[in-house]
This record gives C-alpha cells, sequence and structure tokens, in this order.
C-alpha cells in the first residue's frame, strides 16, 4: 500500500455495532466540535438528527412550489383550452365550469408536488453519485446490512486524525479507517458503453425512417394497415342504397327539420308567396304548404306534395294556369337590394348556381361543358342543359321574386331543391343577384349615375381596345404558325 | 388441530399496554438481510419456474389476444349495443381497485403510524404498479383505434386543432390513473432505494453490482440523506393518501355523473375507495400468504399482520355491505321509478346470479372475520380472499352490465354475453399481472429491509425500555 | 439474538448515563389524587352558570325564532340540536375508532371526548320537542308531516303515498327512540369501562372495550346515517342523496377533534394535564383536523359535483335553493372559509405543533362548523308557499342565540359531569405510551 501516501485524503470512519453506540459517538463528536461529520446507518435512525446537529431540510417548501405550479397550470391549460382557445358545450355545461376542472387540478397537483418531492430529493442528495470514496473500504459494504459508521471529514476546521481517532476509539468504534481517494477506474466499461451507443443509435432508427417519410413523396400506393378503417364501408354521399325505398345512401332530413339560425323567421319569407292572399284563395292549399315548410308532418304529406312539384316541373307547357301561376308569389325581395345583399348573392350563386348555370348565368356552366364533352352524341341529345337565367320568361315582369325564390328552394325539372343546403336568407340573396345579372345585360347607360358614366365609357373603350389588340396578337400568331 | 399456530410464531394477541412483536424468533438485522436476500440471490425454485411459465404463456396469450383484437375490431368483445362498456371496463376497475392496497399500505398506514406495514408494504406497493399496469391495458385498448391513444393527452396538435374534453370525466380519469401510476412507481422505487444498495453491496458478481449499482443510485446510508429521504417519503404518504382516495373517486365518477339509473348515486365515491381498499387488501393477502410460505418469511409476515389485514378487509366489506343497503334504501326512498327499477333488476333480474354471487363473496364471507380462529388461519384467509377477489370482479360487472342492459329504453334491453376474447383477456391480465410479481419477487427486494430493521430496532429498544 | 443482546446491553448502559432521556424514559404517571388530573376548580364552577344561562339564552333564541314563523323557530332549534349532537357524536366516534385501532397515542386526551360523547343522553331529552311539533300540528317543521304538501305542490300521489311509509310521525319516532337507544348505550358502555378502569387499573376492561369496539362502530354507523336522512335529509322530502349521511359524519368528527383540541388548551390553561398532553399530541390532533378538513372538503365537493353534472331536477332542486340570494353567499362562504382557509392554514408542521394556533383553527372550524349545519337547515326553513331567508338581523341573531344557549347548557352538563370523574384516563394500560408519544 505504498501508493497510500499519494492518495488524497478524505477523512476518517469508524464502525459502530449498534444504534445506542453511534447515537453516543456522535453525540460526543458534536460536542467535540466537528462540524464536517456523518453518521452511515443501515436505516433511519431517530434522533440522529439532534445528535450530529443535521439542520432541518427545505424539501417541503420545494414541494410546495411544485404543488402550487401543478394547481395553476391545470387551472390555466383547462380553462384557456376549453373555454377560450376550443370552446364547445358538452352535456349542457358552461364553458367555464370550474367544478369539473377541480379532478384534474387535483391530479396535477400531487403530479407536481410529487415530482417535487421525489427529484428534489435526490437533487439535495446530490445523488445518483456512484463514486464516493467510502466505498473503497470493503467493511463498508456492511453499513446496508447491519453496521453503522461515523465519519469525519478532513476539511473539517478541527481536523487532526490522531483527535478523532482517539474519539472514535473512546466511543467503541472498531476498524478505524483512513478515507482515501477513489482510485478505481472511473470509465465506463468499454462493452457496456458499446452497448449503451447501440442501443441509442438503433432508437434513433425509427425516427430516421420517419422523418424520412415525411419529407419524401413515393410513388407507391399507400400501405393501409387496417383497410377497413381508411376504406370503410359505410356508404359516401351520392351513392345508391338498397337500404331505403328511394334507393338513395344519403337520407333528407327529417320533415320540419330547422337548422340553426333558421328559425324566427315569417311564412312569407320562408316560402317566397304572400299566404295571407293564398290562404284565402285556396286554403287547403295554403295549410299543405305551412306544413311542408314547418312541419310536423307525416310521411303521408310527403307524397302528395313530391308528386304535386313533379306535375309542376314536368309540365313544360301548361294547358290551363297550373298551380304556379295562380300562386300570389312575393313581388318584392323581403331583403332588398343592398350592395351587402348582392356581394351575399354573388358569393353564393358562385358557389351553388355558378356549376351549372355559368359564372354570368348564361347556362354554360362547368358540368353542362363538361356533360357535352364527355357523353357520346347519342345522349347528348337527352341531355338537358341547365338554363340561361337571360331568357325573357324569366324576367321579373313573368317570375315573380316569390316565384324564383321559390324554385332556388324547391328545385325544377332535374334542378333539385336547395332549400337543405342555401340558407333562407341567402336563398333570397341569391334572387336578389339574378335579378342584377339579368340587368347587367340589358343595362343602358342611363341606368348608371351619372357621376360615374364617364368612367364606364373609358373603361369600355380601354377593354374594346385590348380585345382588339388580343384579336391581332392572336391572328399574327395564326400566321406566324402558318408559315412555319 | 389444523387451526392451531405453530408455537412461538403467534403474536396476533396482544396485551394492552403491551405491544406485540412484529418480528418473530432471536431475529437481528443481518438475518433480516440475509432472509430477504436470499429470495433473489438463491436459484430460482421450481415452483417459482413452473408459475413463472404458466403465467408467462397468459401474458403471451394476452398478448395475441391485444394484437388481433386491434387488428379486427372491438368487435370481437361480447360488447353489443346498449352495452357498450362490457369485460373490458369491468377489468379495468376491478385492476384499478386492486391496486389500492398498495398505496394504500404505504401511504395511509405509515401516516397513522402503523409499523405492521413494513413488512408487506413493498410487496403491496409492487402488486399496485403492476395491477395500474393491467388496469390501463383495458380502457387503451377500449378506445377502438388504440395507436391513437396519445389524443388523449393535451398536445398541441397539427392535424385535430382541438384540445381534449376537459368536462368529460373519462379524461379525468386518463389523469387520474396516470398520476397514479407515476406517483406509485416513485414511491415504490423511492422506498426500493436503499435496500437496493444492500443488494448491490452484497452482490458477488460484476453485473449484477453494475446493475443494482445504478440502480441504487449511489445511496450510501448517509444520515444526512437518510434525513432529507424520510422527509420526502413522508410528503410523498402525505399526497399519495389523498391521491389514492381520488383515483378511485375519479374512476367512480365515470359512472356516477351520468345519468344511468344504478349510476347515478352520491354514495359511489366513498362505495367505491371502500370497495377498492376491500379487494386491495384481498390480493395483497392471496398473494403474500404462499409468497411468505415459500420464501420463508413467516418470521417477519407474521400472523399479526395477516391478522390486521383481515380485520381491515372486515372492516372494508362491511362499508360496502353498508353502501349497498344505502343505495337499495335510497332507490326506494327516491321514489325515482326508474332508480327502483334499476335495484330490483340487479337483484331479481337477469343477472341475479351475479348479484348474488357479489353479495355472498363480499358481504357475508368477510363476516367470518369476526372470529379470531379465521383471522389466524392462513389457509382460510387465502380462499376468503379469493372469494373476496370474485365477489368484487362480479361487484363490478353487476353495476357495468346489469345498469346498461337495461336503461330508460326498453326497446334497447339486451342480455350480455362474453366472447372468447373477453374470457381470455380477463385470464390474461391475470398472466401479466403475475409475470411482473414473480419477476419482482427474484430481483427485487421483496420486504422493504431498512424500515423492518428500525422496526426491530424500535423493538429492541422498547423491551428494553420495559425492563426498568 | 444472544451475542447482539449482550453487545446491545453493554451500550444500552453507556446509553443509560449519556443520552438526556427525552425518549428513553420510560414517564412515570402522576397518582390518582394529582390536581392535574381533576377539573380545574375555575372551569368547575362554571357548570351551573353554563346550564342555566344556556337553557335561558336556548329558549329566548327559540322563542324569538318562533315569533318570525313557527317553522322558522323550530329550524332554529334544530339547527341548534344539530350542532350539538353532531358533536356530540364525533366524541362518540372518536373514542370507539381509538379502541378499535388500539390507539396509543390517544389515551390522554380520550377521558375529554369520553366525558361530551355523554351529551347524546341529555340531548335525547332535548330531542322531544322536535318530535313534539310531529303531534302538535301538521307539518310545524318537517313538510312530510302536513297531509296537504303533496296535493300543494302537485307531487306524484304513488310515490308520496310510498314515501310517506317511511316519513310519518309514529315511524319516525320509533326510530328516534332506536338511534337514541344505540348511540346512549354505546356512551355509556364506553364511559363506564374508562371510568371503571380509572378504579381498579384492570386491563382487562381494555380488553373488553376493544373487543365490542368492531360491532360497536357498525352500529353508530348505520344509526348515524340514518338519523342523517331522518332528521336534515327529509327537510326537503322529495330530495335524496346517498352520501348525505356521510356528509353529516364528515362535520361531526371534524368537529370533534376541534373541540377537543379546544378542551385541552383550557384545561392546561387552568393548570390540569400540562405535563401529559404535550404538543406531540396537539400536532397529532392538529393532523386529524386537516385531515378531516379535506375529508370533508372531498365529500362535499363529491355529492355537488355529482348532482350538478347529472342536472336532474328532483336533486339539484337542494342546491339550487342553496345558491340563491343569502343562502348563495353562506355556501360562497363554506367553500372559502370551511375548505381553503383551514386548509391553508393547518398545512404547515409549524401551526400543528403550535397549542394557541391549535387552538384558534379549532375554535374558528366550530363556528364553521355552525356555518354548515346552519346552511343544510335552514334553507328549508321557509313558511308554506314563501322563499326561506335568514329572516334578517332578528332571525340570524335568534339562531345565534339558540345554537349558543344549547352549546352552553351542553358544555355545562358535561363540566357536572367531568367535575366526578378525572380528566384523563390515567389507569389505561397505554398511558405512558402515550405520554411518551412523539411524532416522527
Amino acid at each position: 500500500m505504498s501508493e497510500n501516501n499519494e492518495k488524497k485524503i478524505h477523512g476518517i470512519s469508524a464502525e459502530y455495532e449498534s444504534v445506542d453506540s453511534l447515537l453516543n459517538a456522535c453525540r460526543r463528536v458534536r460536542d467535540a466540535g466537528y462540524k464536517k461529520t456523518d453518521a452511515y446507518t443501515p436505516f433511519p435512525v431517530h434522533g440522529i438528527d439532534k445528535a450530529l446537529g443535521i439542520q432541518p431540510t427545505i424539501l417541503p417548501w420545494i414541494v410546495l412550489g411544485c404543488g402550487l405550479t401543478g394547481t395553476v397550470i391545470a387551472l390555466v391549460m383547462q380553462i384557456w383550452m376549453n373555454t377560450y382557445d376550443y370552446p364547445y358545450i358538452i352535456s349542457g355545461k358552461p364553458y367555464l365550469s370550474l367544478p369539473a376542472f377541480m379532478p384534474i387540478a387535483f391530479e396535477l397537483t400531487v403530479l407536481f408536488a410529487s415530482f417535487g418531492a421525489f427529484f428534489g430529493m435526490w437533487a439535495l442528495n446530490g445523488l445518483p453519485r456512484f463514486s464516493n470514496p467510502l466505498f473503497t473500504d470493503p467493511r463498508f459494504d456492511r453499513v446496508t446490512d447491519d453496521r453503522f459508521f461515523l465519519y469525519v471529514d478532513a476539511s473539517d476546521d478541527l481536523y487532526d486524525s490522531a483527535a478523532v481517532t482517539e474519539l472514535f476509539k473512546q466511543t467503541g468504534g472498531e476498524h478505524i479507517n483512513t478515507v482515501l481517494e477513489d482510485d478505481s477506474p472511473d470509465k465506463i466499461p468499454k462493452p457496456i458503453f458499446m452497448m449503451w451507443g447501440l442501443v441509442i443509435a438503433t432508437s434513433v432508427v425509427p425516427l430516421l425512417i420517419i422523418l424520412k417519410m415525411r419529407v419524401t413523396n413515393s410513388d407507391l400506393p399507400r400501405f393501409h394497415i387496417f383497410f377497413d378503417m381508411d376504406f370503410s364501408p359505410s356508404k359516401d354521399a351520392q351513392q345508391g342504397s338498397t337500404l331505403f325505398a328511394d334507393g338513395r345512401a344519403m337520407r333528407t332530413d327529417v320533415p320540419g327539420t330547422i337548422a340553426r339560425g333558421e328559425s324566427g323567421y315569417d311564412l312569407d319569407f320562408m316560402t317566397g308567396v304572400q299566404m295571407d292572399k293564398l290562404s284565402a284563395v285556396d286554403k287547403p292549399g295554403a295549410e299543405r304548404l305551412v306544413r311542408l315548410t314547418l312541419g310536423p308532418i307525416g310521411p303521408q304529406d310527403e307524397g302528395p306534395a313530391d308528386s304535386a312539384e313533379e306535375e309542376v316541373g314536368e309540365d313544360d307547357a301548361p294547358k290551363a294556369p297550373g298551380v304556379m301561376e295562380t300562386i300570389p308569389w312575393l313581388t318584392a325581395n323581403p331583403l332588398g337590394n343592398s350592395r351587402e345583399v348582392l356581394e351575399r348573392g354573388q358569393k353564393y350563386f358562385g358557389i351553388y348556381c355558378s356549376v351549372c348555370h355559368g359564372l354570368n348565368g348564361g347556362g354554360n356552366g362547368l358540368v353542362n361543358r363538361r356533360a357535352i364533352k364527355i357523353l357520346p352524341t347519342q345522349k347528348t341529345q337527352n341531355w338537358i342543359p341547365p338554363s340561361s337565367l337571360h331568357q325573357e320568361s324569366l324576367y321579373a315582369e313573368n317570375y315573380a321574386e316569390g316565384k324564383l325564390f321559390s324554385t332556388i328552394s324547391n328545385g325544377i325539372r332535374k334542378m333539385p331543391g336547395y332549400a337543405g343546403q342555401i340558407k333562407t336568407k341567402d336563398r333570397w340573396a341569391i334572387v336578389a343577384y339574378v335579378r342584377a345579372l339579368q340587368q347587367s345585360r340589358n343595362a343602358t347607360l342611363d341606368s348608371v349615375p351619372s357621376d360615374r358614366q364617364e368612367e364606364i365609357i373609358e373603361r369600355q373603350n380601354q377593354v374594346q381596345q385590348e380585345l382588339q389588340e388580343q384579336a391581332e396578337a392572336e391572328k399574327a400568331a395564326a400566321e406566324e404558325a402558318a408559315e412555319n | 388441530m389444523s387451526l392451531a399456530i405453530p408455537n412461538g410464531l403467534d403474536n396476533s394477541s396482544e396485551k394492552p399496554g403491551e405491544r406485540a412483536p412484529l418480528v418473530l424468533g432471536d431475529t437481528t438485522y443481518h438475518d433480516i438481510t440475509e432472509s430477504v436476500c436470499k429470495v433473489a440471490e438463491r436459484k430460482p425454485s421450481t415452483s417459482w419456474v413452473i408459475g413463472f411459465l404458466i403465467s408467462f404463456a397468459l401474458l403471451q396469450w394476452l398478448t395475441v389476444c391485444i394484437l388481433y383484437l386491434i387488428y379486427t375490431g372491438v368487435g370481437v368483445w361480447g360488447n353489443r349495443s346498449p352495452i357498450f362498456w362490457g369485460w373490458p371496463i369491468v377489468n379495468f376497475v376491478f385492476w384499478v381497485g386492486i391496486g389500492h392496497a398498495g398505496t394504500l399500505i404505504s401511504a395511509i398506514l405509515f401516516l397513522f403510524r402503523q409499523e405492521w406495514r413494513t413488512s408487506i408494504n413493498r410487496a403491496a406497493e409492487a402488486m399496485t404498479i403492476f395491477a395500474v399496469a393491467c388496469a390501463g391495458t383495458f380502457p387503451g385498448i377500449h378506445v377502438g383505434r388504440a395507436w391513437l391513444a396519445f389524443w388523449l393527452a393535451p398536445y398541441p396538435s397539427l392535424n385535430l386543432w382541438m384540445w381534449p374534453q376537459f368536462r368529460s370525466p373519462l379524461l379525468w380519469d386518463v389523469f387520474a390513473v396516470s398520476t397514479y401510476g407515476t406517483v406509485s412507481l416513485l414511491f415504490w422505487y423511492m422506498g426500493m432505494v436503499p435496500d437496493l444498495a444492500t443488494f448491490r453491496d452484497r452482490s458477488t458478481n460484476k453485473f449484477r453490482r453494475f446493475a443494482y449499482g445504478v440502480l441504487s443510485l449511489g445511496w450510501s446510508g448517509s444520515s444526512r440523506h437518510w434525513m432529507r429521504y424520510e422527509k420526502a417519503y413522508a410528503l410523498l404518504a402525505a399526497f399519495a393518501a389523498p391521491l389514492v382516495l381520488s383515483v378511485h373517486t375519479i374512476v367512480s365518477f365515470d359512472f356516477a355523473v351520468s345519468q344511468v339509473p344504478g349510476w347515478h348515486t352520491t354514495i359511489f365515491p366513498p362505495y367505491f375507495v371502500a370497495g377498492a381498499i376491500f379487494s386491495g387488501f384481498a390480493m395483497v393477502l392471496t398473494l403474500m400468504i404462499p409468497a411468505r410460505k415459500m420464501l420463508g418469511l413467516e418470521q417477519l409476515i407474521t400472523i399479526r399482520h395477516l391478522d390486521n389485514m383481515c380485520k381491515i378487509i372486515l372492516a372494508t366489506g362491511s362499508i360496502v355491505g353498508l353502501a349497498y343497503g344505502t343505495e337499495f334504501f335510497i332507490a326506494w326512498y327516491g321514489q325515482v321509478q326508474e332508480e327502483q327499477f334499476a335495484f330490483l333488476n340487479r337483484a331479481f333480474g337477469p343477472y341475479w346470479w351475479a348479484y348474488w354471487t357479489m353479495v355472498t363473496c363480499n358481504v357475508i364471507s368477510p363476516q367470518l372475520f369476526w372470529f379470531k380462529k379465521f383471522r389466524t388461519t392462513p389457509w382460510i384467509i387465502v380462499i376468503i380472499s379469493i372469494f373476496v377477489n370474485i365477489g368484487m370482479w362480479f361487484e363490478r360487472f353487476v353495476i357495468v352490465v346489469t345498469s346498461l342492459s337495461r336503461d330508460y329504453l326498453p326497446s334497447a334491453w339486451a342480455y350480455f354475453t362474453p366472447t372468447w376474447v373477453d374470457w381470455s383477456m380477463l385470464i390474461g391480465s391475470f398472466g401479466l399481472f403475475f409475470t411482473l410479481f414473480l419477476l419482482f419477487c427474484r430481483l427485487m427486494p421483496v420486504i422493504n429491509m431498512a424500515e423492518t430493521k428500525a422496526t426491530l430496532a424500535k423493538q429492541h429498544h422498547m423491551s428494553h425500555a420495559d425492563k426498568h | 439474538m444472544a451475542k447482539m443482546n449482550d453487545k446491545e446491553a453493554n451500550h444500552t448502559v453507556i446509553a443509560e448515563i449519556l443520552i438526556p432521556m427525552s425518549e428513553h424514559d420510560t414517564p412515570q404517571v402522576k397518582s390518582a389524587d394529582d390536581p392535574a388530573f381533576q377539573l380545574p376548580a375555575t372551569l368547575g364552577s362554571l357548570s351551573l352558570p353554563l346550564c342555566i344561562g344556556g337553557l335561558v339564552a336556548l329558549l329566548a333564541g327559540w322563542g324569538i325564532a318562533n315569533s318570525i314563523h313557527a317553522r322558522f323557530g323550530m329550524s332554529v332549534y334544530l339547527t341548534s340540536f344539530m350542532y350539538c349532537i353532531s358533536i356530540a357524536l364525533g366524541c362518540l366516534f372518536f373514542v370507539i375508532l381509538q379502541h378499535l385501532c388500539r390507539a396509543g397515542w390517544s389515551v390522554v386526551v380520550r377521558r375529554i371526548a369520553e366525558t361530551l360523547m355523554l351529551m347524546v343522553i341529555p340531548l335525547g331529552i332535548l330531542f322531544l320537542p322536535i318530535l313534539g311539533t310531529l303531534f302538535a300540528g301538521e307539518g310545524i317543521l318537517y313538510r312530510w308531516d302536513d297531509p296537504n304538501h303533496a296535493l300543494e305542490n302537485h307531487l306524484p300521489i304513488i310515490a308520496w303515498a310510498e314515501k310517506t311509509r317511511w316519513l310519518n310521525s309514529s315511524w319516525f319516532t320509533i326510530r328516534a327512540i332506536i338511534y337514541f337507544a344505540i348511540w346512549s348505550a354505546l356512551a355509556l358502555f364506553y364511559y363506564r369501562g374508562s371510568t371503571g378502569q380509572d378504579a381498579t387499573g384492570d386491563k382487562a376492561i381494555t380488553d373488553r372495550l376493544q373487543y365490542w369496539s368492531g360491532p360497536a362502530i357498525m352500529m353508530f354507523c348505520g344509526a348515524t346515517s340514518f338519523a342523517a336522512f331522518d332528521w336534515v335529509m327529509s327537510l326537503a322530502p322529495m330530495w335524496f342523496s346517498t352520501m348525505f349521511g356521510v356528509y353529516v359524519f364528515a362535520g361531526s368528527i371534524l368537529s370533534a377533534h376541534c373541540i377537543i383540541s379546544v378542551s385541552v388548551y383550557l384545561l392546561q390553561k387552568c393548570g390540569s394535564i400540562r405535563e401529559e398532553v404535550t404538543v406531540e399530541h396537539y400536532h397529532d390532533l392538529g393532523k386529524y383536523m386537516f385531515g378531516f378538513v379535506f375529508f370533508w372538503t372531498y365529500i362535499a365537493f363529491s355529492q355537488y359535483l355529482l348532482i350538478w353534472y347529472g342536472n336532474i331536477p328532483e336533486e339539484t332542486e337542494w342546491f339550487y335553493h342553496r345558491q340563491l340570494d343569502s343562502w348563495g353567499t353562506i355556501s360562497i362562504v363554506l367553500i372559502l372559509f370551511h375548505w381553503m382557509l383551514p386548509f391553508a392554514g393547518l398545512m404547515s408542521r409549524h401551526v400543528r405543533r403550535n397549542p394557541k394556533l391549535i387552538f384558534s383553527w379549532a375554535i374558528y372550524l366550530l363556528l364553521l362548523h355552525f356555518v354548515d349545519i346552519y346552511w343544510m337547515i335552514m334553507p328549508e326553513s321557509a313558511a308554506n308557499g314563501a322563499e326561506a331567508s335568514p329572516e334578517g338581523v332578528k332571525g340570524v341573531l335568534a339562531s345565534i342565540l339558540s345554537v349558543t344557549g344549547m352549546f352552553a347548557f351542553m358544555i355545562g352538563v358535561t363540566l357536572s359531569i367531568a367535575k366526578r370523574n378525572r380528566i384523563i384516563a390515567f389507569q389505561d394500560p397505554r398511558i405512558r405510551e402515550s405520554i411518551a408519544f412523539e411524532n416522527i
């Protein structure tokens, strides 16, 4: 043991056989004025804190802090997420339901406080610490079995090895031992190091694969682990079904269904008909119309209503004036003609009507164009193109506002009713916009306010010039192509 | 007589004014170390190997069933309209309940200074964690798309753009059970560190020394460390005690906040907690009595320990019985037709057999523990404990299935029939539980050596004090 | 063990000499006649004035309340009664529980609870006016006692007919007699056993008391739970909550620990049991107070949450009344001051180890316990067809006067009993353990 001299001396330890002798020794050591002392025991010894003069720990404060943090985090998280960021009603409870937020607030308080107690304790104890000079003594292994050790650190102000040894001897300490620096290799053994590295390396692989998948494209079809979850056997919109009598998979609304925000309108507004007049003329018809619009009606009412509509729809050239002609339609748009209404109408016309009727209302929308393009010739004959909205028969004087509204709502010929898709107000807005479209074809300069006429003329000229230029350019290009 | 207790091992009677010993025989500190460590150090016994193989096979069967379920869908269970919470939820509540005794023994008995907890708390805590693992499995796979279960966590999702619904008791459950699992794990591990250091210091081969060295974090037994350690332990106990109450309370909220007749009753929280403690202790006894025999720990886990646990079973069993009675009474007193029907249906409807099994096992069988002879005879305790476990499983079955099978809408009434997958998963979950428990017995200190030594020190101390 | 013993013995000798003996000492118990074991004369002399003054205050308060209207008067009386009996029952439970657990620490304070629990017997007499309301008129206090109640409130007739099979005056009276018989028998059994031990020091008595503690606690729980249903829950006859008995019990056991702390502190102030009850016992009482504040909150919150969440009209009615007007304020007061404030205040170990603070918190919680009882009972005090209210300063004063009176009377009787015996179970076999007891 010649190298002992070169090693750093940490302190002196002594071994005791019982709790009482250790406690006695602790008191003696404390009374002798040593400060940097410690006792090592296989179990917590009651009263040793006093015997050694150990100060109480601040751990409870750390734990209190962590616990309160948990409470605050839980409450803020729940209130922010469920009340502000993503509010929705569930079980009829208010967005801010404190009673319902209590359980999680409690759980997170406990969780955070427990983390505080657990990690705080190890941190305050300076653990994990795998190299400890005391562990160099093989006898020290018994500290976790049945022996008690007392230790005085060399850095203590009063430290003197002879005096400490003497004190230990007096108090019945055995195997008094000078604690030396742990000189065992502190490198991690290679196999362990390599295994560790291997584990880390392999654990990265799946991550890398996912990362690569996220940023690259692939020509291969998608791999479906759960085929029936990706392609569930449920029906999609517009598909057929043998389950229902009407052969449709989609179900219509239960009669009398009123969408959110759709209640509170008067009957005229909802039907486009002057109900007072109608009921004066045709009371049963008016009643049927009310039932049809508002419900509740039984399925027996649905049949006649449908057939009546079809009758009207298919009757292109009515012999006698039909129902549609005799109905006292509303003649004015209840929404008026404000810019707001027109813009709204433009928007919904663009969404719902233009696919067939075309953005300009000419009847040549995308559906029509595609139909003509893809249908074989013999079938094209059967294709009924969407109506142009610019027929005179559809002008306001021939086709009342209310009737137009009713047509949008209930459909005509091949056109389905849009009452289910477009809100009542928006349908009226579309009516207003259709009128505007019709006017735009027949408008004269006089109908423009005088202060803006000039602007219009200028713009007209500009457009004409542009069109001319374009035509010339096209011509030139065609000639060039022909030459080549 | 077969009921006689071997001489010298009976510490179940205590004269007033003296405390009966909790560690028996001429035991020294070193003896405690020896008897606990040798469990892990010696070669595994044949019975251990057989037990392990059986449990492991069952665990594999559970794994297969889970894979089959995930691949096919939850239709492989017997859950059908209107009983959408069938066996999986019954099993979940059953296992969570089992998981209550461990923390209860560790935390509440610690706070009440019941020293007899020291030699059983470790195994009971381990049991808690394994039971919570079993419990967590069921809601995890019950959600249907188990691979998306992480949606339950409040994480900022770029795909969903939404947050979990914190007003739902099912989400409280996620937080409660995971908090409980985490805190129990911390508590268990923290309590084990000094004992792992003992393992480290006794280990003879390099691998064990390294593994236990890492796990014991360099524990040296320093008094300063002990002081903070005890403080932290007391604090964790103080949190774990209300936590353990909160967990089963929240599980009971899953049922009680709804309006389903038979579920919506305010007694549920304390009644569930009592039931959980009841079943937890029954499971501890079911496991510990064979274990103490096989591992040779009769001097540490004594008859008095068993006696005390039987008393707790008796007390909680009676509370549960009282709660059954109160429910019945209030169902009649409240004069709500649906409630009345729900309770009559439980007792005399198509599931009468489940109800009466429950009452027999839970209320009647523990009443035998009024007699000391039954409390101190291990094999009788095991039988009654198994009865209690069966009864508590049936209690959850009765609550979940009878209420759902006949609720407000008679046209939707149905009778629940479990499928082979239901059966396999229930049995398989025991495989998971026992596999983990048997591994624990082999690898970890099954008894809290440090605390038992402290109890022994106190015992010596008191016997000295009494001499003068 | 042999080798261990030798060494231990050696060291013990050293320890004997060197260790300042705090924990090693086996404490000596004073002799039976020691004045520290007697009720201090200052307190004993208060007995008669408290009894008389209490009765006067009770009658005055009750009288004032009665002048508002009859149901208000009886509700005030019932509030006072429930307040006192819940404390007495809490003490009874405390005593049985200590025997059930073979508790050591509590022996030095157990006699206080033992004396207080005897109050269930005089309170049985004070219950007579409440029974009297059932026979003196129709529905003076309990609405179900009014045969027209169902008709006036459009209650389902069949349900009501079933209900009145349980809620009718004769069966109600029989049940009350059963409850009081159980409680009185238990109280007398445990009191006699414990005071009997004072004379003989017979350890077999402890064994006997422990032996019966299991059945005793079962009987206690059953009787108390049903008494809470009968006396308080049935004030709102259509309302029901399975947890209600537990809720009343939670407040009761909390206030029992409070009154024990208060009594110990006052006794020590007057010079008794100063060396027997130490800061460690205050610490423990404080822990239990903290724990039961939490327990009360847990039960109250669970009951509220389940009813709030379920949102079924026949259940929410009870809480709905308690969210209106001044009752709503009291509900908030309970949340803030029966839960949050004492919860935060009792959390620290330093508070719990300070007798003066424990005394103050105990007084505080006893006051809040009254608010709790008041909140349970008084919102049901409305005259038929009216909304209940605290009836202004007059009504509140009447309530306070009445409860102070009954409480003072109860304490007066307790003191007169305490005079006859020692205030500590000094012959209990665990008394030394209790005196030497230290928290970890």
